[in-house]
């Protein structure tokens, strides 16, 4: 568990990072818009939100990838 | 039409046991279960010629770490990331996000570089470099001091708890966060004005993103150095898996000469080797002892293996003591190994295609980002159409058009800029054509064109703005539009 834990965790933590200097190259903060309003808060705010989200989706796509390569005996006998 | 008797599905007669699998006596968990279960790897500490190198790194990549947020650079801090003002100051050199190429530059550099000293022996930025194995050495020592060494660990671990074993594990703790706070410190320090975040922090002023980056970077820190470990290597890194894409029969890896080696087998000191049919190896289980990522480096090479020599180190003291020849463990190519080449004969197999190949191209790449770090304008222009109107009619029956230029001054004094157009015979710049940009600023400024009427055709017509910065003798043309309408 520990390990799978691990699988979905770090990779995505790395390319979290990739994204997030790939998007705040060309992105300022300050020039964007949030549902038509400007953000209120610094850019350093949005870095560190920024990595998170990042983080977290790029998570969720790890998991997913770890969850459809279960094997079908696997599945069948997940107690789930 | 179907025969009922005939089974739609293929039944296969194996028995199925819900039974909990048991393990053969004798065997351990490893064996059986896919993941495998995680033993606690003590290493023992070791000192020899790699272990000298791999402290002498240790030193000098921290010393760079910890020390460059401290250099200053005239008036500032000499390495500064500044994200809030999105400015990157490199010594003399201040890059703009818009520098973007240059980060992508050292990303390849690196990349290359890896490639190239893996290709001539191995894993030698995870044995002697990798923060990874940095801080597991430094935290390593630091856990040597409160609680001692390989031995000492085990056994006060699995003893009961009392008031020693309490306290030195409480100040390997105190020394551990000490030491995770101060990189974390560090890490920030590279964001924020170092000199400012260390009177923030005596006097406990800091902003939120501060705290919560120092505390991130410390916690990561004293997790993989303190606890993960070689797990990290083992089960997180992907370099470990695809290295051996980079090697040869000819890259210098830490090999256990097993013709030499074997039979394997304790013997009396004064036995005379001759007539025991044994090899050098006295099977003390020391290279295993050593190991940080706990494998035994006689079973051949191994992913795990992050090359750091420590096995070679213990070794060599106990090829010493016997007076056998050192080198039952050492860094030897496949091909050395096998044709019996001395360390000369080995090292002219360095120079061959691969590593020649990996060379010329990280030339070429470092080359051609020193070239362009030199030609760099130390100034950026972006011109952007003005979204309100395509075009209008100004006073006196000109046609004008509407742009926005940013001028980004990317050196560290104001600079005057003249701003100036051409393409069009009679086009002008109706605007203020002079402006001065503070030092690392950068401003948009909007730029008015008028042509007079019937000074050219009805349609779309290529002009060019060129920003001259006197100051420093350059020049940046930028291409844009200018639309006459019907």
């Amino acid at each position: 568990m520990k390990q799978k834990i691990m699988w979905i965790v770090w990779p995505s933590f790395l390319m979290a990072g990739v994204m997030e200097l790939l998007v705040f190259a060309l992105v300022d903060p300050q020039d964007m818009h949030w549902f038509g309003h400007a953000f209120e808060i610094s850019r350093q705010a949005v870095y560190t939100l920024g990595f998170f989200v990042f983080w977290f989706v790029i998570a969720l796509s790890s998991a997913m990838t770890l969850f459809l390569s279960l094997p079908s005996n696997e599945v069948n006998q997940s107690p789930l | 039409m179907s025969d009922s008797k005939t089974p739609s599905k293929k039944v296969i007669p194996i028995a199925v046991s819900t039974a909990p699998i048991e393990l053969p006596p004798g065997a351990d968990a490893e064996m059986v279960s896919l993941y495998q279960a995680h033993k606690k790897i003590y290493p023992r500490s070791v000192t020899g010629l790699f272990s000298r190198w791999r402290w002498i790194l240790v030193f000098v990549t921290q010393i760079f770490f910890y020390g460059l947020p401290w250099l200053e650079w005239g008036q500032r801090q000499a390495v500064l990331f500044d994200l809030g003002a999105r400015r990157f100051y490199i010594f003399g050199l201040v890059l703009y996000p818009q520098d973007f190429i240059y980060l992508t530059g050292i990303l390849v550099i690196s990349a290359y570089s890896l490639f190239l000293f893996t290709a001539v022996a191995g894993r030698l930025w995870c044995g002697y470099a990798c923060p990874q194995t940095v801080y597991t050495e430094m935290f390593l020592w630091l856990e040597k001091l409160a609680e001692g060494d390989r031995s000492m660990r085990i056994r006060r671990d699995a003893a009961p708890w009392t008031i020693e074993k309490f306290a030195r594990k409480a100040a390997k703790q105190f020394m551990w966060i000490t030491l995770a706070l101060w990189t974390g410190f560090t890490f920030v320090g590279y964001f924020t004005p170092i000199h400012l975040l260390a009177t923030e922090f005596i006097t406990w002023d800091l902003g939120s993103w501060e705290i919560f980056w120092t505390f991130f970077y410390a916690f990561a820190t004293w997790g993989n150095a303190g606890f993960m470990r070689e797990q990290v290597c083992k089960y997180m890194c992907p370099y470990a898996r695809f290295q051996s894409a980079m090697f040869d029969k000819d890259t210098l890896i830490v090999t256990y000469d097993t013709e030499r080696g074997e039979p394997r087998g304790a013997r009396s000191k004064k036995a005379d080797l001759s007539t025991l049919n044994l090899g050098a190896c006295v099977d003390c289980s020391l290279c295993v002892q050593v190991c940080p990522t706990g494998i035994d480096i006689r079973n051949g090479l191994q992913y795990e293996c992050i090359g750091c020599g420590a096995c070679a180190d213990v070794c060599d003291t106990v090829m010493d003591k016997l007076g056998y020849a050192r080198g039952l463990v050492k860094y030897t190519t496949e091909h050395a190994l096998e044709q019996k080449w001395t360390s000369a004969q080995t090292l002219r197999h360095v120079l061959r295609p691969r590593v020649l190949i990996y060379t010329a191209i990280l030339g070429v790449v470092v080359s051609a980002m020193a070239i362009s770090l030199a030609l760099r304008i130390p100034f950026k222009v972006d011109v952007v159409r003005d979204r309100g109107s395509l075009a209008r009619i100004a006073e006196g029956g000109k046609i004008e058009n509407v742009f926005r230029i940013q001028v980004m001054n990317a050196t560290e004094a104001t600079q005057h800029f003249h701003i100036s157009v051409e393409g069009l015979p009679e086009l002008k710049v109706a605007s203020e054509t002079d402006v001065v940009i503070e030092s690392t600023q950068s401003r948009w400024i909007a730029v008015n064109l008028q042509l007079p009427y019937d000074g050219a055709p009805a349609g779309s017509h290529t002009i060019h703005f060129k920003i001259d910065a006197p100051d420093i003798g350059k020049s940046v043309t930028e291409k844009a539009v200018f639309i006459v309408p019907r």
